[in-house]
């Protein structure tokens, strides 16, 4: 993940760079111009200096001849000779590559030359002015190095200044980023952002104000329908069954009546079951859980092993644990506690009479398996009401609440079916 | 006894079994009614509902509580949250059920709360020949001591809070294992536990005074 600030510097470093790049030929191609130019114009005067120099002397032949060896000896770059009448061109330009007799080190130069003929008393002439040019990969060279200079004052003072930029211009940013992360829906504290000259930022804050007040008052409205619809079913829910026990009082029952209402009272417990546990599921969702402390989790399953031992003995299942001692996770204690008596129990319920329960807790993860009879549809199983089985009847909502307390927390809650067991993992 | 209800069906239903126990049911519907039932009588047990059409029953406990009142109270409530049971708790209630609940179940919660406080916890329960001492947690059955389980004297002491009423076994289970009876496909473990209980009784020589009502539950006849 980078930085908000961190994208357009990485931007305009690589601009620049393209730029910079790009101007070392640029910049090459017009020192060179200027120079060619320049020397051109150089080698032009200095032969227009030589002829001049020499038609004002007024030498008789052999004058002329010593003057010109001189000339030659004395004047390095450049070379004048007689030419025959035929030899005669117009004036060329021309740049040679050779080595330097002057160079110590005899390395080859770039020379710019000028060949140009004239008549000098009579006679034909051939002039050849040299200059010596800066090789071309010594001036690339040296751009080079001057732009490479540039270009990392331009990077550093890029960082520099995104530095700044963004410790002074995003601040009123960064402090409205840390109160929404701040922010707890269930502790239903409106959020006060501070107040910003930038308008944007001020637009950002409002906006978000807006949408946390929405939320809340959602929040409000979810956690008064939950409390609501608690009150409104359970209350009908405890009338039918006061009437069924008052009716179980009544001294001309016969056996069939009897029964019928003792199937009545079972249905009906069922019922509030599911309304108990859909509120919880509720409850969860709307966060109503919020509270964290350290669980004796080793304590909380061997508890609950114990409250249903009779059970496993009634049902005659065999029991198998390895619990781990101590140990503690981090959770609401009405949750976990929920967790792990719904695993156990789903656990008894669908075990074979004369089945066998594995419980094994260690640091990293819960363990509970039970004794069965092929496979369960892994789709869909943790969903509510989705494995009702009408053998069994249990509420429907037991791994849906595991589930929904395991996301919670970040465990992660598996089933897998090996070796005739049903497995239920929770890694924490 | 007073019952702050505002259904008052359910009002009904609780003074009709109560009334068979032999205690004196009051009722009122609304938050007021019960403040002017409270200012004008004394009463042994207070049921009371937490939400009342016109205030919140929490408020009644605190003013209950804050006149140094002697009576119990029993919160009955279809708000199972945690945070209610227990700040109704720290108020000073002196037990809580929740909505849906066996009328067995209160009758007994409301029996155990009138022994403690009448007798200060030291009461001893007769019925004929058996002798229960509340604090000791031991029986006695013709003078002699009986040694029953935990859960065996628990049953026992719900049966005599309900006597003479049919109790069903569903309301047993639940009395035993709570919240998971409903989970739990048979209801078999009462049965185990109510043979055990009737086996010492009958082996100590006491009458027997529990009954199975066939299909429904079991009666204790006194």
């Amino acid at each position: 993940m980078t930085r908000l600030l961190n994208k357009p510097l990485r931007a305009f470093i690589l601009y620049s760079l393209v730029v910079l790049a790009t101007s070392i030929p640029a910049y090459y191609l017009i020192i060179d111009y200027i120079w060619r130019l320049q020397l051109d114009e150089h080698n032009q005067l200095v032969s227009k200096k030589t002829q001049n120099e020499l038609s004002t002397l007024s030498l008789n032949d052999t004058l002329l001849k010593q003057s010109i060896e001189l000339w030659d000896r004395i004047q390095p770059g450049t070379a004048l000779e007689p030419v025959s009448q035929a030899e005669m061109r117009p004036d060329s330009i021309y740049t040679v590559l050779r080595p330097n007799k002057y160079d110590p080190d005899g390395y080859i130069n770039r020379f710019r030359g000028l060949s140009t003929y004239f008549i000098l008393y009579g006679k034909p002439y051939r002039l050849i002015v040299e200059t010596n040019v800066e090789e071309s990969d010594e001036t690339i060279a040296a751009i080079t190095v001057v732009t490479v200079f540039f270009f990392l004052l331009l990077l550093g003072g890029f960082i520099i200044l995104t530095k700044r930029i963004s410790v002074r211009l995003w601040k009123p940013f960064y402090r409205t980023l840390e109160k929404v992360q701040h922010f707890n829906l269930s502790r239903q504290q409106n959020i006060q952002f501070e107040d910003t000259s930038i308008k944007e930022f001020r637009e950002l804050n409002d906006a978000l104000q807006n949408l946390i007040e929405a939320d809340m008052t959602a929040y409000r409205l979810q956690k008064e329908f939950t409390e609501n619809a608690s009150h409104e079913l359970q209350t009908p829910l405890a009338i039918i069954r006061s009437k069924l026990d008052l009716l179980l009082q009544s001294s001309t029952l016969t056996n069939e009546q009897s029964d019928i209402i003792e199937q009545a009272t079972r249905a009906l417990s069922r019922v509030s079951r599911i309304n108990r546990n859909l509120l919880l599921l509720a409850r969860i969702e709307n966060n109503q859980f919020a509270d964290r402390q350290q669980i004796d989790l080793s304590g909380i399953v061997n508890e609950n092993l114990l409250m249903l031992d009779e059970h496993l003995s009634n049902k005659g299942i065999e029991r198998e644990k390895d619990i781990d001692d101590a140990i503690q996770i981090t959770g609401n204690r009405t949750l976990v506690e929920t967790m792990v008596s719904n695993l156990l129990l789903n656990a008894i319920r669908h075990s074979p009479a004369g089945g066998k329960i594995k419980v094994q807790l260690s640091a990293r993860q819960l363990r509970i398996s039970n004794s069965g009879k092929g496979p369960l549809k892994e789709e869909g199983l943790f969903q509510r009401f989705s494995n009702i089985s009408h053998e069994s009847p249990g509420s429907g909502l037991g791994l849906a609440i595991v589930k929904q307390v395991c996301n919670r927390y970040g465990w992660e809650v598996s089933y897998s079916y090996s070796q005739d067991f049903h497995v239920f993992t929770i890694r924490f | 006894m007073l019952i702050i209800e505002d259904e008052p069906e359910l009002a009904a239903s609780i003074t009709d079994y109560l009334s068979g126990e032999s205690y004196l049911c009051e009722t009122a519907a609304s938050f007021r009614q019960a403040i002017e039932k409270i200012n004008a009588f004394e009463y042994d047990c207070i049921l009371l509902d937490l939400m009342l059409p016109g205030g919140n029953g929490l408020d009644i406990l605190q003013e209950i509580k804050h006149r140094k009142r002697e009576e119990g109270v029993i919160i009955i409530s279809a708000k199972d949250a945690v945070e209610d049971k227990i700040k109704g708790l720290q108020i000073g209630a002196d037990d809580y059920i929740s909505k849906p609940f066996h009328l067995a179940e209160l009758a007994a919660r409301i029996y155990s709360l009138i022994r403690r406080k009448q007798f200060n916890n030291t009461n001893v329960l007769r019925q004929e020949e058996i002798e229960v001492n509340l604090l000791a947690k031991t029986v006695h059955v013709h003078g002699k001591v009986v040694n029953f389980t935990r859960k065996e004297l628990d049953l026992l002491l719900y049966f005599m809070a309900n006597r003479n009423r049919v109790v069903s076994k569903t309301a047993l289970a639940e009395h035993l294992s709570g919240d998971i009876a409903d989970m739990l496909d048979s209801h078999d473990f009462v049965y185990a536990h109510i043979k055990n209980l009737k086996k010492k009784l009958a082996e100590a020589g006491a009458t027997n005074y529990l009954k199975t009502i066939y299909g429904s539950g079991y009666k204790w006849e006194s």
